[in-house]
């Protein structure tokens, strides 16, 4: 087990996502916008994970997907922290805000993070979907402000998964939600 | 000595530790303790609705007021987390 592996992720220059992982991403995205869960998961058409990995000097390496299973988005206290989130920073959606955004399970979080370290790989990030184009963001591979404020602090790349067009799907990746803070990934 | 298990995302408080050990009878004074000692971990009380914290696996169900009521033992293992959320 790694305890004390000094990982600054604000400086990568780069992220490597094997292709087989990306497959990984794509296909428990387009599961879950069809409405297609698994036993114990949540019922929502929101699909988000976490991404482990290793940090070879300026560059990550992600080694393993975790597909998260639950949102703990209207469990007490969490709910109404999220609802007081989303009535400041949501923007104007079809969507009720209610129905918007999504957390994780902290028991759920904590054993990942176990598995993480049993398995000597440092939290490089999570992701989640974007499905509905918007005006001004006709893709929406970028992180919303919403995204921004959620991640602030993270520590974590916030990788943003384009289905807007489920043919075409899309990933980029952002350090703590910031635009401008993106980090070019590298599929290899 | 009670141990502290830190998430990945937050070792950047804790010069990049993973486990901390602390002396602590009860969870309120582990935390001061910890906080004294790694004072950029105060950021997990910025929200208190989000940070869970688990004793041998188990969830705390108490608020920061009767956290003095919660015993420790030697060798338990308590672990902070704060949720990762998106919109």
């Amino acid at each position: 087990m790694e305890t004390n592996q000094m990982i600054d992720l604000s400086r990568l220059e780069n992220i490597v996502l094997p292709p087989p992982l990306w497959e990984q991403i794509k296909a428990h995205c387009k599961r879950k916008l069809a409405g297609d869960y698994l036993p114990g998961e949540t019922k929502v058409k929101r699909a988000y994970g976490l991404l482990g990995g290793k940090v070879h000097g300026d560059s990550a390496v992600i080694e393993k997907i975790f597909f998260f299973k639950k949102n703990a988005r209207m469990t007490e206290p969490l709910k109404s922290y999220m609802d007081g989130v989303m009535e400041r920073y949501a923007v104007a959606s079809k969507t009720p805000l209610s129905q918007r955004g999504w957390i994780t399970d902290p028991d759920e979080l904590r054993l990942c993070y176990d598995l993480c370290d049993r398995e000597g790989l440092a939290v490089i990030g999570t992701y989640h979907m974007h499905i509905v184009p918007w005006d001004h963001d006709p893709l929406r591979d970028t992180p919303t402000k919403l995204d921004m404020v959620l991640a602030k602090n993270s520590n974590l790349y916030c990788f943003i998964v384009s289905l807007v067009d489920p043919s075409q799907p899309i990933i980029r990746a952002f350090y703590e939600g910031i635009k401008e803070n993106e980090v070019p990934i590298l599929f290899e | 000595m009670a141990r502290v298990i830190i998430p990945s995302p937050l070792r950047r408080y804790t010069n990049y530790r993973r486990e901390i050990k602390i002396e602590a009878s009860d969870l309120s004074t582990l935390m001061e303790s910890l906080l004294a000692s790694y004072q950029g971990l105060s950021i997990i009380r910025e929200q208190p609705a989000l940070l869970s914290i688990f004793i041998n696996g188990r969830l705390v169900k108490a608020d920061e007021q009767s956290w003095n009521e919660i015993g420790l033992k030697e060798d338990d293992e308590i672990s902070l987390i704060i949720p990762i959320a998106g919109g």
